[in-house]
């Protein structure tokens, strides 16, 4: 089998933020590459600058140096073809569910009719059907959170940029949450990028997990997850799952044992 | 436990009186009582010389007077004239001030260099300004409402741009991950962010527009509340001030709950049904 080719590739990207405290690096030549519908979960120690990677690559944030590769082109940012999903739902409060999930096909300059065409059908899909004249208030944290995941897919984004989407959440909606999160990729063919906390929701869900070091960030060690489970409920009672969960555990330095 | 404070016993959600009182219609059976107590006690302080009628007017005389007036059609007519002034120097400014406010947003090199021009013009008391206004402007409408567009445009100025600088960050950086451009940030993301904040001010400058139109009334014009007023009171007739004063109050009154219906139409998603107070 021929390896995949690479979607996206960080190349030597380097950030730093000037603050009180002086200059901080938050990123130091950091690469790694993404390929075609991978499913990629980046865990590293808090405030080690994931959520910066986020932000160039979206084109939020120019690196100071380094460069970004899609499909073998330099580009300057994927602003535009990312689908970019925050901790907060960031629903528009003033936007009913309809409004907020048109939010992207409108300033797309899509056609109203069909864009609302296709609106219905996601909402109906991920089980949001009458909720179309609701503001994001009235929802529970699980359906805007479902909402803003409409909103990513509709605008049919090359990568997904998921910034711990489910961390707000409590655990019986995340696990629910997961579950259509990856229904969704699988059905629409994503590529995504997971930043996350939670080690067991990057082994659950993922097909390699990048670990980084503390600040400033460099990618430690890349683990390829071979668990092949129909959902990320399934892959939690894999035979290797707690073998991969341990061994990243190790990596980020997590005490798993009691020391003496 | 040492120290540990006494468990509060169970206690009576409210009290008596307010459970009975506290509806739509209680409550304003309560307020009329204490309107018509209060018009009560004035006439008997008249009447029995506690307070001087010359002073303070008494309120049979003003509604005498009122009811006169309404017959005559002057009181309409000049609350017609003061009510007219207020609403145009109230949407003149309080577009102007809102435009200008959001417009500062675009630029923040623009909006920096201006600040301390702004800071400098809310300073100066408006008021100060009526006689010049009056020598620019005549002493016609224009003056009036002139003077209205400056107490109002600088209110809504400064709230337009305070909301707009408040406006949240990362729904704007979720747009423009989206790809949108400045203009569609702006009108999808600022914009409608800095509405309630917006609206908050039109209570604010509807009181300011009527201020406006009344002492540009008083400096100088033949016509309009504020121009009874200081005619009656110059002759010492308070129950004709009074009128006036009253209308006044009536006029700003039922304004307030115009906006009230205003903000329900613009602000839909901002509508809780219920009012949340913590009990203490």
């Amino acid at each position: 089998m021929q390896p995949a080719p690479a979607q996206l590739s960080v190349r030597n990207v380097r950030k730093s933020f000037t603050g009180k405290a002086g200059e901080v690096r938050v990123l130091d030549d950091l690469s790694f590459a993404i390929k075609e519908r991978d499913f990629v979960s980046i865990i590293g120690p808090s405030g080690c600058g994931k959520t910066t990677i986020f932000n160039i690559i979206a084109g939020l944030l120019d690196p100071d140096s380094g460069s970004l590769h899609y499909r073998g082109e330099e580009v300057e940012s994927l602003r535009g073809r990312v689908g970019y999903m925050m901790q907060k739902d960031l629903l528009f409060p003033w936007r009913t569910v309809l409004g907020n999930v048109l939010l992207g096909l409108e300033t797309r300059g899509v056609d109203r009719v069909e864009a609302e065409g296709r609106a219905r059908e996601y909402l109906k899909g991920f089980g949001l059907a009458g909720f179309e004249n609701a503001y994001p208030k009235t929802l529970s944290g699980g359906m805007r959170q479902r909402v803003a995941l409409i909103r990513t897919l509709i605008m049919d984004p090359d990568i997904l940029l998921l910034d711990e989407p489910f961390s707000a959440l409590d655990y019986q909606t995340r696990l629910y949450l997961e579950g259509v999160l990856k229904d969704a990729v699988e059905t629409y063919h994503k590529t995504v990028i997971l930043v996350t906390h939670d080690i067991d929701e990057a082994v659950a869900l993922s097909k390699r997990v990048v670990v980084l070091s503390g600040r400033p960030a460099r990618v430690k060690i890349v683990h390829d997850i071979e668990i092949d489970a129909p959902s990320p409920i399934a892959a939690r009672s894999d035979a290797r799952f707690s073998g991969y969960f341990h061994a990243l555990c190790a990596e980020l330095d997590i005490q798993t044992e009691k020391s003496a | 436990m040492p120290g540990a404070a006494p468990l509060p016993k169970r206690k009576a959600r409210r009290s008596r009186l307010s459970l009975r009182f506290d509806t739509p219609l209680g409550r304003a059976m309560l307020q009329t009582v204490a309107v018509m107590l209060f018009f009560a006690l004035w006439e008997i302080g008249v009447r029995m010389g506690w307070i001087s009628a010359f002073l303070v007017g008494s309120p049979t005389g003003i509604f005498g007077f009122a009811a006169k007036m309404i017959a005559s059609g002057e009181l309409l007519s000049d609350a017609w004239y003061t009510f007219f002034e207020a609403i145009l120097g109230f949407v003149i400014g309080t577009i102007f001030g809102s435009l200008l406010g959001l417009a500062l947003w675009y630029s923040v090199f623009v909006a920096r260099l201006v600040e301390p021009f702004i800071v400098a013009i809310n300073s100066v008391p408006k008021i100060a300004l009526a006689p010049i206004v009056v020598l620019w402007f005549g002493t016609g409408l224009v003056s009036k409402v002139a003077l209205s567009v400056s107490l109002t445009a600088i209110v809504a100025l400064i709230a337009a741009y305070q909301a707009a600088k408040d406006a949240d960050v990362d729904l704007q950086s979720l747009l423009i991950s989206m790809g949108a451009d400045k203009l569609q940030v702006f009108f999808k993301a600022v914009v409608p962010s800095t509405l309630p904040s917006i609206i908050a001010t039109f209570r604010i400058n509807i009181g300011f527009g009527l201020v406006g139109a009344v002492v540009g009334e008083f400096i100088s014009s033949q016509r309009g509340l504020g121009h009874l007023i200081y005619t009656a009171s110059s002759l010492y007739d308070l129950n004709t001030v009074w009128v006036g004063l009253f209308t006044l109050m009536i006029m700003g009154f039922v304004l307030y709950y115009v906006i009230d219906i205003v903000e329900r139409t613009l602000l839909p998603w901002k509508q809780s049904n219920t009012t949340h107070q913590v009990q203490v």
